[in-house]
């Protein structure tokens, strides 16, 4: 048989009840092997059945609800996206966004799971099946080629006067055969999934059951037909043994991208806009609305623990607010917006302009705080609305019983957002509430004490409260590489009056920076393509290589080790203390 | 009070699945012992004189606690279990139909020994044996179970013998089951005890050996 | 279903390597079997000469080298060996730790042997543990007058680095590919710090997706016992096999889209390359040209 037809349509590839909770089902079409899983949102992932860092199966792994993790070097691939979230091996980096296993479509319908190879599936249409309740029988796996099953079913059906062959469809992977008998009246409708050349699953659904029928009844049923179903297989088995047995399907790996060839450097570098609806907002403290954004058009990118995404809102401006939700949920983002007593029209236009269903453009997700996930101890300070991207490294740990300690300094108790999250991480989180300056001081103190080997910090707040969390992790003997910060905008004064000569090691090109204008904008002009966020020198988006000369810092995002290291720098605010440098771009 | 005897000694071998048996219900029942390593591949220490003498049978586990030598993975689990498990879930001998089912299950393991791992031994350890018939009669076995354990579900039980907890059958099974993959006996072709291998996982004192992957945690409502 | 492979090998480079084929101390008199590159080989040792031959006829026999603990032989015409003079130190104990069958080409076996990142999923406990999963940078090349890869600098945090001692460190790697089928890892010693023990790998490739993976170790520690040694090392290649034989597909593609290196994974970059260069086809998918 010619199965090329069948290839276009779904196929079954595992009934509704083969995926329970926290379980990855091994399924395979057409040669192809599946990871399938469900999360614990419901959503049925079915994924190639290959870890893409060295082709590990997924069917192997830990499904923990949320994410798959690969048993090899625990590689954790996101719900719904299947794109990677985290890389063991490689703490301190985000992932590279475009890691992203094969995903196949997939339809949950009639109590079976399907899925289908075709580049541009046909529309799912369900089979006609007899009123009443429908059972889904258990399926058989045959050691038999579709052909030989399909010519045992029906000559099944021919010998029998009780069973009539409806129809089988045109692709004859699909035959229906109505029973009838002194008490019943039904339908079985069979499935033939083509696993591999000569393997193949029945899968079937009884139709036409009384729907007051009682549970012994409908197991007398599960039993009855699996008895005749594991007949057929035993004669479509034997039938088997006087063929040659065909050689399994060949089955084509899509190649990674060319990018992803290389051993890549962690890259933050995201481009195009997405467009999101504002599901829901709310009030969740004083001052503090938090937004609930869904996609409109494709699934949202996958993201990493402290990720911030930019707004574009409609009247012209573009803010960066970070994720509060963890990397695992991917059916939305949850920004938090505190209303500033100046504000220049962005945050005054969420709070007070913003409504559901507003459409919204925002940029991919981009991380220059990621979360490390090899800390023997995490420790997160959070100064008022710092506790956004907290509160999704917070999420992560916690889902992934990972200790920490979330410490959360507010003005009072009406200021604590997002009180419902953060009342899962019960004794984690410590609230410290309408501290003055002198008070937090010593508070942050007691909080840094103890410095020990893979011990990480991580701090966002207001510009004076991170200086001092910086400054007393330093006299308490914490390495620079073990305190992680974000501030929410640079309030340095800034030096423009000095222009410099910038080469372009890998362009060729040599540019004149002039005084009153920044090095990024006279990169863009000469058609140097750069990512930028902020560009404010808090955010870290337009860091570059610095290969030659010394930069003059003026942003906020590097610590004093990698600003003295001189090997990179922000192109928005930064500049030269000699003549001229040289950049690796 | 009753006298403190002796540590309980287990004659093991790490890479074998009775001897797993052993391990898992004594890391179950929480039940401090010593470990005796006895070289099976490549010294086959269980065939020396030494080991005959404690076991003439030279096999694998044997287990002493205090005057009492046990020698035979299924007698361990019913020593074990009806004497250390205060629960009498285990293996629970008030109940004539249940322990009769247990006692049948602990038989069909010992056909899974004689076939799945057989072909392990084969394949990994390079035993002369017809591995391709190992594998036939494994996949027999593997259907019956696969079948019984989907029909088990279908009923909300969730072990082999019905009851909410797990017996000694569930042990005694499991170990050359989940290695299965060792002998080229592949597992795709059962996925109620791929579930099934997943619950054991998750039981309260589980371990694993070399060749068994840990489960992630359970779903907590 | 089992998957063995009959092509006969016509891979020049891999015909005219020797291939370690069993333990010394493991062989007798009586004639044992076991397969290289596709074909049934028969050996034993009789007088203390040790005799390899193909089983299926009564052709000549095949070259025999004896050296680090094991019998090695070739189809082909065989180039020397490559060294390793830590086995002649006076004060080492050498142990053959295991023979292992596993389905999985040979290079898929070295590879894993050259990585460090499966340390705490695969040797949790042993040889790594979370949440200390950081590959450190470290460094490869591939020398240019013995053409070995070489990866030093390699660092990984062990949860107990020596028996008995308290806490995890970091321990020290070098590791060496001398041969396409086997790697030697280098590794601190906990006595010495002068001197580093040695683990190698010897992977016997029965055909181009079955192997079987032998083990030398041979460490400075005079207070090991041989057997607490074989146990370790079974432990560890039995926690290898069930990742291993999972990795689809089992010969190891050698086109850089095949797969998604990292950082971490310098050296089987490097050693994927190496393949390439010297044209190596047998137990792997050469990249198209």
């Amino acid at each position: 048989m010619n199965l090329q037809l069948a290839k276009q349509q779904w196929q079954p590839i595992a009934a509704s009840t083969d995926l329970i909770p926290r379980h990855v089902f091994h399924a395979q079409l057409f040669g192809r092997e599946l990871a399938v899983w469900r999360a614990d949102d419901g959503h049925v992932n079915a994924w190639e059945n290959r870890c893409l860092h060295r082709g590990v199966r997924l069917s192997i792994g830990i499904n923990d609800g949320r994410e798959l993790v690969c048993q090899y070097h625990g590689w954790r691939y996101a719900n719904r996206t299947a794109g990677c979230t985290y890389i063991p091996a490689h703490p301190a980096d985000a992932p590279a966004r475009t890691i992203c296993n094969n995903q196949y479509p997939v339809i949950e319908k009639d109590g079976l799971i399907w899925s289908c190879m075709a580049d541009d599936q046909p529309e799912y249409s369900s089979t006609g099946f007899l009123s009443g309740e429908k059972l889904v029988l258990r399926s058989i796996p045959v050691n038999a080629t579709v052909d030989v099953l399909l010519e045992q079913l029906t000559d099944h059906a021919d010998n029998r006067d009780n069973i009539n062959l409806q129809s089988t469809n045109p692709h004859a992977t699909h035959v229906s055969l109505s029973i009838n008998d002194q008490h019943d009246n039904h339908q079985i409708d069979f499935f033939l999934q083509p696993v591999d050349s000569h393997r193949t699953v029945i899968r079937a659904i009884l139709s036409g059951v009384q729907s007051n029928t009682n549970e012994s009844d409908k197991l007398h049923n599960l039993y009855r037909y699996n008895t005749t179903l594991t007949e057929i297989r035993e004669l479509a088995e034997n039938e088997m043994q006087r063929l040659e047995t065909p050689e399994p399907w060949e089955v084509v790996i899509k190649p990674v991208s060319e990018l992803l060839a290389h051993m890549p450097e962690a890259s933050n570098r995201a481009n195009g806009l997405l467009r999101v609806k504002v599901a829901s907002t709310d009030n969740t403290a004083t001052a503090i609305k938090s937004l609930e954004l869904v996609s409109i058009e494709d699934q949202l990118p996958t993201f990493h623990a402290g990720a911030h995404i930019d707004v574009h809102l409609p009247n012209g401006l573009i803010r960066q607010y970070s994720l509060t939700n963890a990397p695992g949920q991917t059916d939305r983002y949850i920004i938090g917006v505190k209303r500033e007593s100046h504000s220049s029209g962005g945050s005054s236009y969420i709070h007070d302009s913003l409504k559901i269903d507003d459409v919204i453009a925002i940029s991919a997700p981009r991380n220059n705080f990621p979360l490390r996930r090899d800390a023997v101890k995490t420790i997160l300070i959070a100064g008022g609305i710092g506790i956004t991207p907290l509160l999704s490294m917070a999420t992560a740990m916690h889902h992934s019983a990972q200790p920490f300690q979330l410490h959360y300094f507010v003005q009072g108790e009406d200021h604590q957002a997002f009180s419902e999250v953060l009342s899962r991480f019960e004794t984690s989180l410590i609230v410290h509430t309408a501290l003055d300056p002198a008070e937090t001081q010593s508070r942050l103190n007691e909080i840094l004490q103890d410095y020990q080997d893979a011990h990480h910090v991580y701090v966002c707040g207001p510009g004076p409260m991170l200086d001092a969390t910086r400054s007393i992790a330093e006299k308490n003997h914490w390495p620079d590489n073990s305190v992680h910060f974000e501030y929410f905008k640079n309030t340095q004064t800034q030096d423009d009056t000095v222009p410099f000569t910038v080469s372009l090691a890998r362009s060729g090109l040599t540019l004149q920076v002039p005084s009153g204008r920044t090095l990024l904008e006279v990169l863009r002009e000469n058609n140097v393509d750069l990512p930028s966020s902020c560009e404010q020198g808090a955010c870290g988006t337009c860091r570059v290589a610095v290969t030659a000369g010394e930069p003059l810092h003026q942003d906020v995002y590097l610590s004093h080790t990698e600003q003295q290291r001189g090997d990179c720098m922000m192109t928005c605010v930064s500049r030269a203390k000699t003549d001229s440098l040289t950049l690796d771009i | 009070m009753q006298a403190k005897h002796t540590l309980i000694t287990l004659y093991d071998y790490e890479l074998s699945g009775n001897c797993y048996k052993v391990r898992l219900l004594l890391s179950m029942l929480n039940i401090e012992y010593t470990s005796q390593t006895v070289e099976f591949y490549p010294a086959q220490q269980h065939k020396t004189s030494w080991f005959k003498s404690i076991n003439p049978l030279g096999t694998l586990p044997v287990l002493v606690d205090d005057d009492l030598t046990l020698k035979d993975s299924a007698a361990i689990l019913v020593y074990l279990a009806s004497r250390y498990d205060k629960s009498e879930n285990w293996y629970p001998a008030g109940d004539a139909a249940t322990l009769a089912k247990v006692t049948e299950w602990l038989a069909f393991a010992d056909s899974i020994t004689g076939s799945a791992s057989q072909a392990r031994l084969a394949e990994g350890f390079f035993y002369q044996l017809d591995a391709e018939a190992c594998r036939a009669s494994a996949h027999q076995l593997f259907r019956i179970l696969d079948e019984h354990l989907w029909f088990a579900e279908q009923q909300n039980q969730p072990w082999l013998v019905s009851g909410a907890e797990p017996t000694i059958a569930d042990i005694a099974c499991f170990p050359y089951v989940i290695l299965s993959e060792e002998g080229s006996i592949m597992r795709q072709d059962y996925p109620a005890i791929r579930r099934w291998t997943d619950r054991i996982k998750r039981i309260p004192g589980f371990t694993v050996m070399p060749g068994v992957f840990p489960a992630g945690p359970a779903q907590t409502t | 279903m089992s998957s063995t492979c009959t092509n006969l090998c016509d891979d020049l480079v891999i015909l005219n390597q020797w291939h370690a084929i069993a333990a010394i101390e493991d062989t007798s008199s009586a004639p044992s079997h076991t397969r290289l590159l596709g074909e049934q080989l028969t050996y034993c040792i009789v007088d203390e000469t040790v005799r390899v031959c193909r089983s299926d006829a009564d052709t000549l026999p095949l070259p025999v080298t004896c050296a680090y603990g094991y019998i090695w032989t070739c189809l082909g015409t065989p180039l020397p060996l490559f060294e390793l003079p830590e086995y002649l130190e006076s004060d080492r104990t050498n142990v053959c730790a295991a023979s292992i069958g596993v389905r999985v080409s040979a290079p898929r076996a070295v590879e894993n042997f050259l990585d460090m990142g499966h340390f705490p999923y695969v040797h949790t406990g042993i040889l790594g543990e979370q949440p200390h999963t950081e590959v450190r940078e470290y460094d490869v090349e591939v020398t240019e007058d013995t053409n070995e890869v070489i990866a030093t600098r390699c660092r990984f945090y062990q949860p107990q680095a020596a028996a008995g001692a308290e806490g995890g460190m970091l321990v020290e790697y070098v590791y060496r590919v001398p041969h396409p089928y086997c790697s030697v890892l280098y590794k601190s010693c906990p006595d010495d710090e002068s001197r580093m023990d040695v683990i190698a790998l010897f992977v016997q490739p029965m055909d181009e997706i079955n192997v079987r993976a032998h083990a030398l170790v041979s460490v400075i520690d005079k207070n090991s016992a041989p057997i607490a040694i074989r146990m370790f090392q079974q432990t560890i290649f039995g926690q290898d096999k069930p990742i291993l034989e999972n990795q689809l597909p089992k010969k190891l593609p050698l086109d850089p889209r095949a797969e998604t290196p990292i950082r971490a994974d310098k050296s089987a970059i490097v050693y994927r390359r190496w393949l390439s260069k010297q044209g190596i086809r047998y137990g792997v998918i050469p990249a198209a040209a």
